[in-house]
């Protein structure tokens, strides 16, 4: 390679350089998640009951909730309602203002179907909660995911039940 | 007889700064929903952790909010980017009023 074709060729990386550097991570990373969701869903679930309908709007209000970005990892069948291991992570990434703001976790039909919230900041990085509750019966189980930037993710998982442990 | 608000926190036992870690937090609660009755047939009233709260150096991290819906003895694990040495606080309010906290140093390994 003569001096001229080497020159040229630095600059041209320069430029390359300088182009992704202007882009930054987070314009990256938000085309990244764009392209496809890396989760394909499972089975839709059932419609939310009215009572799961309320509660899901009074957490993230009138936006859309879409599946991806998030995985629910249950136990397809609960043999102690009383004590059923749940597992929620997240590949929504954290830059910047750009982070995983809350987890949201319904049974929907417990009493009380808004089981969990799990409210977080940049500080804890990439999202993974893990945790055990209690299920009355056979029930669809939700998890949703807001970001900071106003998405919303979720999966969903049915999960069956035998023995009630919310009495 | 189990000794409520007895708390742990788990935590790697080797972090690198800037790792993002997973931090387990177990406390003794009866966790009542107060749907259940005792053996005489009375009602075991609501008792459970509703307010869960994760400080790292100072700062809040993280804000849980539980129902009686969360197991007995309530286990909850989650992240944290250990980006500086500090204490890890986490705790736990329940209906009834009690306060229960526990803390561990992140501290990172020499290499």
């Amino acid at each position: 390679m003569d001096g001229l074709r080497r020159r040229n060729f630095l600059k041209l990386s320069a430029v390359v350089t300088a182009a992704l550097a202007g882009e930054g991570l987070t314009g990256w990373l938000r085309r990244l998640r764009a392209a496809a969701p890396p989760f394909p869903g499972g089975e839709d679930p059932d419609p939310p009951n009215e009572t799961v309908a309320r509660l899901i709007h009074d957490c993230v209000g009138d936006r859309q909730i879409k599946r991806g970005h998030v995985v629910l990892d249950m136990p397809d069948l609960a043999e102690d309602g009383r004590i059923v291991p749940v597992e929620i992570n997240s590949d929504l990434p954290v830059a910047g203002d750009d982070y995983v703001k809350a987890v949201y976790l319904f049974v929907d039909f417990n009493p009380d179907p808004l089981v969990a919230a799990y409210h977080f900041t940049p500080a804890n990085g990439p999202v993974a909660v893990t945790t055990r509750i209690k299920m009355r019966r056979t029930s669809w189980i939700r998890a949703i995911v807001e970001s900071s930037t106003g998405e919303v993710w979720a999966d969903y998982k049915k999960v069956e039940t035998t023995l009630n442990g919310c009495g | 007889m189990p000794e409520i608000g007895k708390a742990k926190i788990v935590i790697p036992a080797r972090i690198a700064k800037g790792d993002v870690i997973h931090v387990q937090a177990i406390i003794q609660h009866p966790m009542d929903t107060g749907f259940f009755r005792d053996a005489n047939a009375n009602i075991i009233p609501p008792y459970f952790i509703n307010n869960v709260v994760v400080a790292y150096g100072g700062t809040e991290v993280a804000r849980f909010v539980w129902t009686s819906g969360v197991s007995r003895d309530p286990i909850v694990g989650f992240t944290l980017k250990a980006d500086r040495e500090a204490p890890l606080a986490v705790t736990w309010k329940d209906n009834k009023g009690g306060v229960y906290s526990t803390s561990v140093d992140i501290a990172f390994a020499s290499s």
